[in-house]
C-alpha cells in the first residue's frame, strides 16, 4: 500500500525543489540574508528545521556593513520571493497525483490550498533548503490530514469491561471479516471475546461469521436471520457481562447512509447496546465516494475510529487521507489480506515519514 | 458537494448560451468544471484528461452546424465524448449461454449473481446457479437461500474447497436442464496471483460465453488497473455496476469499460432481488455530471402512470384534489424511490433537504391510510374538512388528528407548488421553493 503515491511524491517534490531553485535564480546566489523590515509568516504548525545559528551569524556581519549589500539583497529577496506562478505547475501535478491515489476531491483542494498558504511567501528566508521546506510543508499536510492513531489494547486495558466495540458501514466493505479478525487479533493479545452476530438480514451472513469464530474459537450469540439486530446484540452484552468477557465485537448488517430507515435502525442499536467504539469500515478502493458516506455515518451514529479493509488490492490508499480528513477520527487497522492475521494496527507517523522517505 | 458541482457546470454552460462566437475563456471554464466533475464522480484521471482535450479541441475547431446555438453545439461535443467514453452498452441475449462472474472481493457478485437469475428467469429462461466461491464462509448459504426464494437451482457445496472440482461436476449437471447458467466465483483482487489463475482455469473448464465484471460503484481509480489485469486473464466483455442506490457515481465503472473495451451491461440498485437495470447511457451521464435526465424520468414515469392515472392538464389548471395527490402517491411508490426520481430531474442546482426524501415509504402509507378513512365529497373538495371530520378520520384511520393536519398541509403545498409549475414555461420554476416547504413539514 501506498507505494505508487510514495514514488509519485518523491517526483514531486524534485520538481517542487528544482522550480523553487529556478525561482531563486541561478547565479550563485550569496546566503540570504533576513532583513529586519519585512514581517515574517508565522509558520504554521510544523516548525520548520531552523537553518544552523551560528552561519546566520556569520553571514549577517559579513552581508550587513554597507547600505548597498542591504539593498542588494532586498532585491535579490525579491527575486528570491517564491510566486504562486512558479509552483504553480508542480502543485497542479501534485493535485493530480493525489487525484490519481484516489484522494478525493475535497481533501485534496485542501492540501494544496495549504501546500501553497505554506510555500508562498514562507521560502524567502530558506533558499538553501528548499528540499527541506516542501518536504515539512507536505509533512504537515499530511500529518493534520491523518491525524493520530489509536491503539486499540491500550483503549481495552483503560476501560471498563466489557468493552464494546459496534462495526459500522456500507454493503461489502469486509464488515464481517474485520470482525474476525480484530476478534483474532485481541485474542491473540490475551483478551477474551464475543461476537454478537448483528447481520441478520443479508442471506448467509449469520453463517459466514459463525463459521469464522468456529475456526477461531470465539463464541458468537446469534438469532435467526431477520431477527432484531439491536435484540442479538444487547444480549451479546449481556453474555460478556455474565461471562466477564472483555471485548463485545458487533456485526452489523451493510447500509447505505442514504437509506433514512436502516441508519434508524442503527441509531437503535447504538442506543440500545452503547458501544464504548463505533468503529466505522470502508475500502481502501473506494473512490470519492468514501468521504459522502463517511460523513453521513459519522452524522448519523457517530464514529469513533475507522477500519480501511483491503488495502492490499491497493498501493495507492489514498482513501485512507480522505476518510481520516473527512471523520476526523484515528485509523484503528488495514486490513491486508484475507488471513486472519492480515490486520495492522495503523500507524499515521510512520505512514507519513514512509511516503516523504526520510524523517524531518 | 456534488451538487454544487453540477451547479458550477451548468453556469458554465449558460455563459454560453446567447454568443455567437465561440468563447474561449468560457470553454475553458466550462471544461475545467467537467473535470471536476468526473473526477469527483472517480472516473480515471488520464481518461478525463483525455476526454476534456478533446473537448476542448472540438470545442474551439469546429464550426457550429448552421441553426445551432453555440451552447448547443459545445452541449453536444460534450455529450458525444462523453458517450463515446462509455462505449455501448454491452449485449444481452436471450439465449443458452454460460456467464462467468468476476470481481474484488465485497464488490457485490453474489447478490448480483441472484439479481441476473432472476432478470433472466423473468424473461422466460430456465436458470442455474452454481456457487464456485468455496472461500468465504457462508458464500453458499447466502447463494442458496437467494436462490430459493426465486426458485432457481443452485449448485455448490459447502465443504468442499476445491473451486474447480464444482465447477467440472456442476456445469454438465447444469447444461442438460438450463439454458443459463451463471456461475458465481470468490472475490479476488488483481495481486493476487494463484487466485486470478484459479479464474483462469474455471474459465477454460466451463467455457463461458460471457466473462462478466462487477464493479462497486464506490471503486476508485483502483478500477481501471484491477479491470486491465482480470481483462488480460480472462477477457472481460461485460461490465455490471453494483451498488448505484448508494451515493457513489460509478465513475470507476467507466474506467473499467475504457481498458476492457466492453460496455455495461446492468447496473444493481438496491438490496432486493428485482433490483437490476439496463444499462442507459443517458442517465449515467446525467449522474456523472450531477445534471438531471429528464428522458429517463418520462421513460419511468409513462411505464408506471397510465394516462387515466393521473389528470396532469386537470392538475396544471389548478383543479388538484386529494384524489389526484392518491394517485399521484400511488404512482410515485411505483415509480421507486423519490430520491431516485428526484436525481433524475434537471434540478441539479438545487440543495434539497435530506428529510424531504423520507416521506417516500411510511408517510407515504399513512397518507394513504389517511385517505382511505376520508369521504368522497372530502376528498373531492378538501376545504369541507374541519376539525369534526378530522377528529372522525383520524379515529378512522387510527392515526393522530395531528397526522391528518400534516397531510392537508402537505396537500396544499403541493396544490401550490402545482400552480408555480405552470409558471415553469416562463422560466419560473418554483420547484425549490416547493422542495424547501415540503421539508419543513416533515
Amino acid at each position: 500500500m501506498f507505494d505508487s503515491l510514495k514514488k509519485k511524491l518523491q517526483t514531486i517534490r524534485d520538481k517542487f525543489t528544482s522550480n523553487i531553485e529556478e525561482a531563486a535564480g541561478t547565479e550563485p546566489v550569496p546566503p540570504v540574508v533576513e532583513v529586519p523590515e519585512v514581517a515574517e509568516p508565522a509558520p504554521s504548525r510544523v516548525l520548520l528545521p531552523e537553518p544552523p545559528v551560528s552561519e546566520e551569524v556569520l553571514e549577517k556581519e559579513r552581508e550587513e556593513p554597507t547600505f548597498f549589500n542591504k539593498i542588494k539583497v532586498l532585491v535579490r529577496e525579491r527575486e528570491v520571493l517564491l510566486q504562486e506562478k512558479d509552483i504553480e505547475e508542480p502543485l497542479s501535478e501534485l493535485e493530480m497525483v493525489l487525484l490519481e491515489n484516489d484522494v478525493a476531491l475535497p481533501v485534496t483542494d485542501e492540501i494544496i490550498a495549504r501546500m501553497r498558504r505554506d510555500l508562498v511567501g514562507r521560502h524567502r528566508k530558506i533558499g538553501s533548503s528548499v528540499d527541506g521546506l516542501v518536504v515539512t510543508t507536505l509533512r504537515s499536510a499530511l500529518c493534520g490530514v491523518l491525524g493520530e492513531g489509536l491503539d486499540l489494547r491500550e483503549y481495552i486495558a483503560g476501560h471498563e469491561r466489557p468493552v464494546k466495540i459496534l462495526f459500522t458501514g456500507v454493503n461489502g466493505t469486509g464488515k464481517t471479516t474485520t470482525v474476525a479478525k480484530v476478534g483474532h487479533y485481541l485474542q491473540k493479545n490475551g483478551f477474551s471475546v464475543v461476537i454478537g452476530a448483528g447481520d441478520t438480514f443479508r442471506a448467509g451472513a449469520i453463517e459466514q461469521i459463525r463459521t469464522h469464530a468456529d475456526r477461531l474459537g470465539i463464541k458468537v450469540i446469534q438469532h435467526q436471520a431477520g431477527a432484531d439486530p439491536s435484540a442479538v446484540l444487547f444480549d451479546a452484552v449481556q453474555y460478556a457481562k455474565a461471562h466477564e468477557i472483555d471485548v463485545v465485537l458487533a456485526d452489523t448488517a451493510g447500509r447505505f447512509h442514504n437509506r433514512a430507515n436502516l441508519m434508524n435502525q442503527l441509531e437503535k442499536i447504538r442506543r440500545v447496546m452503547k458501544p464504548d467504539l463505533v468503529v466505522y469500515v470502508d475500502e481502501a478502493v473506494a473512490g470519492n465516494d468514501a468521504v459522502i458516506r463517511a460523513d453521513e455515518f459519522n452524522k448519523a451514529v457517530g464514529t469513533d475510529a475507522v477500519v480501511l479493509t483491503k488495502a492490499d488490492m491497493d498501493p495507492r490508499g489514498g482513501a485512507a487521507i480522505s476518510v481520516a480528513h473527512t471523520v476526523g477520527k484515528p485509523i484503528l487497522f488495514l486490513g491486508i489480506g484475507q488471513g486472519y492475521d492480515d490486520i495492522m494496527p495503523f500507524e499515521p507517523r510512520a505512514m507519513v515519514n514512509e511516503l516523504l522517505g526520510d524523517e524531518a | 458537494m456534488l451538487d454544487n458541482l453540477g451547479a458550477s457546470l451548468k453556469d458554465a454552460v449558460k455563459k454560453l448560451a446567447g454568443k455567437t462566437v465561440i468563447d474561449r475563456v468560457a470553454v475553458d471554464e466550462l471544461v475545467r468544471d467537467l473535470q471536476r466533475a468526473l473526477l469527483s464522480a472517480d472516473v480515471n484521471v488520464k481518461l478525463v484528461m483525455q476526454l476534456s482535450q478533446a473537448i476542448k479541441q472540438r470545442a474551439l475547431e469546429e464550426e457550429p452546424p448552421k441553426g445551432m446555438g453555440v451552447r448547443e453545439h459545445v452541449l453536444r461535443i460534450v455529450y458525444q465524448e462523453l458517450v463515446r467514453m462509455m462505449g455501448t452498452p454491452g449485449e444481452v441475449t436471450l439465449g443458452p449461454q454460460t456467464i462467468l462472474m468476476a470481481g474484488l472481493q465485497g464488490s457485490g457478485k453474489t447478490t448480483t449473481t441472484a439479481k441476473l437469475a432472476r432478470y433472466f428467469q423473468r424473461k422466460g429462461l430456465r436458470v442455474g446457479v452454481i456457487c464456485a466461491d468455496t472461500f468465504r464462509p457462508g458464500a453458499y448459504d447466502q447463494l442458496k437461500t437467494l436462490c430459493d426464494r426465486i426458485g432457481v437451482a443452485c449448485f455448490g457445496d459447502p465443504n468442499e474447497s476445491d473451486a474447480l472440482r464444482i465447477v467440472r461436476e456442476g456445469l454438465p449437471r447444469f447444461r442438460k436442464q438450463y439454458e443459463v447458467i451463471i456461475i458465481d466465483t470468490q472475490g479476488r483482487h488483481a495481486l493476487e496471483e494463484n487466485l486470478i489463475e484459479e479464474i483462469v482455469s474455471i474459465n477454460e473448464i466451463s467455457r463461458a460465453d460471457h466473462r462478466w465484471l462487477v464493479i462497486d460503484a464506490a471503486l476508485g481509480q483502483q478500477a481501471s488497473e484491477q479491470a486491465r489485469r482480470f481483462h488480460a486473464a480472462i477477457g472481460i466483455d461485460g461490465v455490471l455496476v453494483t451498488k448505484m442506490d448508494g451515493t457513489a457515481k460509478g465513475g470507476g465503472a467507466l474506467s473499467a469499460v475504457a481498458e476492457t473495451q466492453s460496455g455495461i451491461v446492468f447496473i444493481g440498485s438496491g438490496e432486493t432481488i428485482e433490483d437490476l437495470e439496463r444499462f442507459d447511457p443517458d442517465g449515467f451521464i446525467s449522474r456523472l455530471l450531477g445534471m438531471g435526465d429528464l428522458r429517463a424520468l418520462v421513460e419511468r414515469a409513462e411505464e408506471a402512470v397510465s394516462a387515466e392515472d393521473l389528470d396532469v392538464n386537470a392538475m396544471l389548471k389548478g383543479r388538484f384534489t386529494l384524489r389526484d395527490m392518491y394517485k399521484q402517491l400511488e404512482a410515485l411508490n411505483k415509480m421507486g424511490p423519490l430520491k431516485q426520481i428526484m436525481s433524475m430531474l434537471p434540478l441539479g442546482s438545487m440543495q434539497i433537504p435530506d428529510d424531504a426524501y423520507d416521506i417516500t415509504s411510511t408517510k407515504m402509507q399513512r397518507y394513504k391510510v389517511i385517505m382511505d378513512s376520508m369521504t368522497p365529497p372530502e376528498l373531492d373538495d378538501p376545504s369541507v374538512i374541519g376539525s369534526s371530520r378530522i377528529q372522525r378520520i383520524a379515529r378512522g384511520a387510527g392515526v393522530a388528528p395531528d397526522d391528518v393536519r400534516d397531510l392537508i398541509k402537505y396537500y396544499k403545498i403541493m396544490q401550490r407548488a402545482l400552480k408555480g409549475m405552470r409558471g415553469m414555461g416562463s422560466g419560473k420554476f418554483n420547484m425549490q421553493r416547493m422542495m424547501k416547504k415540503f421539508g419543513r413539514t416533515q
